[in-house]
């Protein structure tokens, strides 16, 4: 079985019908999934229903389940506080811009890795992996300076752009592209195509899983993204979800149904395209980790 | 996939593009002008990665050996900041902070393990079910993670010290308690990183032959037995693959820190992490030379960590 | 690692005319790139354009940390706007936690707000930096007459012979309490006559344990803490040349151990742990708490819980040895380097006239420095006694500050901690307290 297929569900792959006696011996494992499955969206549930409830409420002991009266104030008071709409709009731009230009600029500097022979391709490459092997913190101190003076402070550019150039998005592209047949290639260089075409009629439709997965991995790392938002956007306006989250708690401390209605309202949006999604999203993941 | 190998068009004369007399390739197989395109096509990343990574690491570097002035400006303090480094006891907790966490967050492997190897017996129903459900804490804003469970977590007010009491338990404060801060964010941790774990291991394990197991079912082999001899050494590369993600992750953890624990908490100097003690000094403290100092120290253990990994992982991974 | 699969006419891939296809690809790639690039590039454009000057428009930042008082904050910019139509002001609200933190952080990057909430514990620190914009010229050319500033505070904010800081507010405090629970527990409200020696006794009979109500809330701070009771107690945490320390002198002990007992020894009050997990505030207007310390800026947050609204009442603070206290105001500063000058001065002016504030005072947000307000602020929420906390200002002290305040002043906050949960006695604290501060104190001077 190539590595190719093996991305693949077990669902979909024609499934050996072994002894019948298997399937009911399925209960136990179904009993210790259910446990653990109600361990994942436990959380989530307890967040809905705080988020509807009074703060007395909410901090009374024996904890109430379901809440009453049914509060909705704690929503608008998320939109009081925070810009949730300039919010939304930021991560959304952020998220859209990173991905794009990892995928884009990755895809390019991948490919270049993989096939293309230059001078100096080993030590550049080298130099690509030493940067991998930093943690970011090295990077933004400097990284703040240099947005700063090219006056990008508190803007979605600002943002953005370092995380639009990364050494592990290339070294991702190049292991697909490694994957893919040289046969396609040197077909196309005998008919005369240079690197550019070659690469772009054929490498690069052919690479649609890499990019789909790097671009997976990108929008829900850049989503997610925390620290540099913290450090480069301060005007309340300009700060994506995450950033925007933490200033909610900051304002209303343990205010529980609040920052419950906060927490729900801001990762509703990468939740819910997940589960439409979700196909594709957990088959890209995983096939990062089936690389050489 | 958009690319159809057509075999039964007979070779003809192409009309998309001509080549150009003049790049006839050489049968060396090597373009004439390649290095020029791999350049053109590298340049974007080059100078993205030159201006953002590679000019950043040598800046902070240098920043580790200078200290900062009020608003602005520095001045050369050679290993000043290093010789702080080696006897700041905040450091050296975060250090040991950092690595309990890391050390709890690992727990997360095994127990993806076991959901990987469930999900993967034949007939297992809902499948993609338990497999959402499970990667959902991965999809959620670690800002709404860490507001979560700072409520289930609360001492008086908690759901899951409520659930302790009914076990006749008095738990503690978990976040705000010095000796129980550091494993209440690792749990959360390990909550929010089952899931990819999980999903990255069933991937591998589905690549397993069923085979195999059919073989040791014939020869009377227990499913736990099946586990262990056929699914875990097999599984190994993709749980090297998981492990190294999830210790470089967990030595770089900052979001539950800085959500989770504020900056007046009792447990702040139990359960600051490393590249929360950056972000305080450099940020808050405005000390950016130290917290230089701090994030090489970082990228130091991160580097003999992921060696380390690298050096064991010919002892007990087996390839393919 | 390359699977190689072998396919014949592997030639004819690049002779299918697909090339309708692929152009309609690139164009759509082509164009989604486009888009996107132009989306962050007017997302950038947007917001540095906004503090621009487009067509004699300008908008002003003006930040702030204190949420509550935004409502009346949104009144004073409406009504400045009305005068100065091609001003514009937004207001950033960011948690005081994160507000000194980002400060800094913008002003040494050059990307401060235009105007911004000033205290005193960070005023000189800002003003020696060079943060701040002098304002002695333009309170002489429009000929602003600062002395309907009530003096501690506008003097306050002046540094080296230079006026930095436009006033805003001062500070009073009153114990706040729930009449509720003083009346189920059979207990007399508080009055002027007082004595730390009631808080305690009362404290510890509206306990009940069972209920997880506290008779009062004891948080580990300074200024709804301790520096009321050392001052109470004759100490100063200060000395009055302000190069010595006043940690370690008996009053100053003993205004904290005050504290520190309720907690510890009475267990009238919740723990630090307690504290952390939830905040005091919100202990005492859902009614886990029954008394607590409480500034003049509190009664906005606690009338918009009906709880509190219903059953809080305040009284004056009880005393020792004195009824002094240290007392703090904010004032509005310009910065040094903002880019609109002429119009964060015109804002600043409207900050510190009669307008703002009645508004401030008339919504019961702060007192205002502007002298004669106070009646305004005591009618705005009649449910509450506030004539009780404005008649303590004449007990008020300057809040101790010094060049570099912050650093002593959160290591002492750190080092109290550990008092507070039991781990270090308040002398020794005290004594390490002292000393650091000291020592903080002669690098000032360096």
């Amino acid at each position: 079985m190539s590595r190719a297929e093996s991305v693949v569900p077990s669902s979909r792959r024609p499934r050996d019908k072994g002894s019948h006696s298997r399937r009911s011996s399925n209960v136990i494992p179904h009993v210790v999934l259910c446990v653990g499955a109600v361990l994942m969206v436990g959380p989530f549930v307890w967040e809905v229903l705080t988020s509807f409830k009074t703060f007395a409420a909410s901090i009374h002991v024996p904890p109430v389940l379901v809440p009453n009266p049914f509060d909705w104030h704690n929503y608008l008071t998320v939109f009081q506080t925070l810009p949730f709409g300039s919010l939304f709009l930021n991560t959304v731009l952020m998220t859209l811009a990173r991905t794009a230009g990892q995928v884009i600029f990755c895809s390019l500097s991948g490919y270049a890795f993989a096939r293309l022979r230059f001078p100096c391709r080993g030590l550049l490459f080298g130099l690509f992996l030493s940067v991998l092997m930093v943690p970011s913190q090295m990077f933004l101190i400097p990284q703040y300076q240099i947005i700063q003076h090219l006056g990008l402070l508190n803007t979605v550019a600002g943002l953005s752009l370092p995380g639009m150039f990364s050494a592990f998005g290339t070294f991702l592209m190049r292991q697909f592209f490694m994957q893919l047949p040289v046969e396609m290639e040197e077909a196309a260089r005998l008919d005369g195509a240079n690197p550019w075409q070659t690469f772009w009629h054929v490498m690069l439709p052919l690479s649609r899983p890499g990019m789909l997965a790097l671009g997976i991995l990108v929008a829900i790392w850049s989503w997610n993204d925390l620290l540099w938002p913290l450090v480069v956007n301060t005007d309340p306006a300009k700060m994506p979800l995450s950033a925007g989250l933490a200033s909610l708690q900051g304002e209303h401390l343990t205010n529980y149904p609040v920052l419950m209605a906060g927490a729900l309202l801001a990762s509703l949006p990468l939740i819910v395209a997940f589960i439409v999604f979700q196909r594709h999203l957990i088959q890209g993941i995983a096939s990062t980790g089936i690389k050489g | 996939m958009s690319v159809s190998v057509d075999k039964s068009e007979p070779a003809t004369v192409a009309t998309d593009y001509r080549p150009t007399p003049a790049r006839r390739p050489r049968r060396s197989g090597v373009h004439r002008g390649e290095a020029w395109w791999a350049l053109a096509m590298l340049v974007p990343t080059l100078v993205g990665l030159g201006v953002f990574s590679l000019w950043p690491i040598f800046q902070t570097l240098y920043y580790s050996f200078t200290t900062w002035g009020a608003f602005g400006g520095h001045e050369w303090s050679g290993l000043e900041n290093y010789r702080s480094l080696l006897s700041d006891s905040e450091l050296l907790q975060a250090l040991l902070n950092t690595v309990i966490f890391t050390a709890v967050t690992l727990s997360s492997v095994p127990l993806a393990i076991v959901v990987a190897a469930l999900l993967n017996r034949p007939g297992m129903r809902g499948l993609a079910v338990y497999r959402t459900l499970y990667f959902l804490p991965v999809v959620t804003l670690p800002a709404s993670v860490a507001l979560m469970w700072k409520l289930l977590l609360s001492g008086d007010y908690g759901i899951v010290n409520w659930l302790l009491s009914l076990l006749h338990i008095d738990g503690p404060y978990w976040l705000s308690n010095p000796s129980t801060a550091i494993y209440a964010l690792a749990a959360v941790s390990v909550w929010s990183s089952v899931g990819y774990n999980m999903v990255i291991l069933l991937a591998g394990i589905q690549t397993i032959p069923r085979d195999y197991y059919e073989a040791a079912e014939l020869d009377g082999a227990g499913k736990i037995r099946q586990f262990m001899a056929i699914t875990v050494p097999l599984l190994t590369p993709s749980i090297f693959f998981v492990t190294v993600i999830t210790v470089i992750n967990s030595l770089q953890a900052f979001d539950l820190v800085f959500l989770m624990i504020g900056v007046n908490n009792p447990a702040l100097d139990h359960s600051q992490t490393i590249v929360y003690l950056f972000y305080k000094t450099g940020f808050i403290d405005h000390d950016g030379g130290y917290a230089a100092a701090i994030a090489f120290v970082l990228m130091l253990a991160i580097l003999v960590f992921t060696a380390f990994q690298f050096r064991l992982q010919k002892r007990w991974v087996h390839y393919v | 690692m390359t699977n190689s699969t072998r396919s014949g006419h592997s030639g004819a891939v690049l002779r299918k005319p697909r090339s309708r296809r692929h152009m309609l690809t690139t164009w759509r790639v082509g164009a989604v790139v486009l888009c996107v690039l132009a989306l962050v590039g007017l997302a950038g454009c947007d917001s540095s354009g906004d503090d621009g000057s487009s067509g004699g428009k300008v908008t002003l930042s003006y930040a702030v940390w204190d949420q509550p008082q935004v409502p009346a904050t949104k009144r004073i910019i409406a009504e400045f706007h009305r005068s100065h139509p091609n001003i514009n002001v937004k207001v950033q609200v960011t948690p005081w936690d994160d507000y000194w933190t980002k400060l800094r952080t913008a002003a040494t990057g050059g990307s401060a707000p235009d105007v911004f909430w000033m205290t005193l514990a960070y005023f000189q620190y800002y003003a020696k930096g060079g943060a701040l914009m002098p304002l002695d010229s333009q309170i002489h050319s429009d000929n602003i007459d600062m002395s309907k500033f009530v003096p501690a505070i506008r003097d306050a904010y002046r540094f080296d012979g230079k006026t930095y800081g436009m006033p805003r507010d001062v500070n009073s405090f009153g114990l706040f309490y729930n009449k509720k629970l003083f009346k189920q527990a059979g207990v007399k409200f508080p009055d002027s006559s007082w004595t730390w020696a009631d808080v305690t006794a009362a404290a510890r009979k509206l306990t009940n344990q069972s209920d997880g109500v506290y008779g009062i809330v004891a948080p580990e701070v300074d200024e709804l803490g301790w520096y009321l009771t050392i001052p109470q107690a004759g100490g100063d945490v200060l000395s009055p040349d302000g190069k010595r320390s006043g940690y370690d002198q008996p009053a100053s002990i003993k205004g904290i151990q005050f504290w520190v007992d309720l907690v510890n020894k009475y267990h009238a009050s919740p723990s630090l742990q307690q504290m952390t997990d939830t905040d005091p505030l919100s202990m005492f207007t859902s009614g886990k708490a029954a008394m607590y310390y409480g500034g003049s800026w509190d009664p906005v947050a606690m009338s918009s819980v009906p709880y509190a609204k219903k059953n809080v009442d305040v009284a004056p603070l009880p005393h020792d040895v004195t009824r002094n206290f240290y007392s703090n105001g904010l004032a509005n500063a310009i910065y040094a380097r903002t880019k609109h000058p002429k119009e964060a001065w015109e804002f600043t002016k409207f900050l510190g006239s009669k307008r703002a504030a009645d508004i401030n005072a008339t919504t019961g947000t702060v007192i205002p420095a502007y002298k004669g307000e106070a009646t305004n602020y005591v009618r705005s929420m009649p449910w509450l006694h506030l004539q009780r906390i404005v008649d303590q200002l004449p007990n008020a002290k300057p809040f101790p500050s010094t060049i570099d305040t912050s650093v002593w002043r959160d290591n002492a906050t750190k080092e109290f901690a550990k008092a507070w949960t039991g781990q270090e006695t308040v002398p020794d604290a005290a004594a390490k307290v002292a000393k650091q501060m000291d020592a903080a104190l002669s690098d000032e001077r360096k």
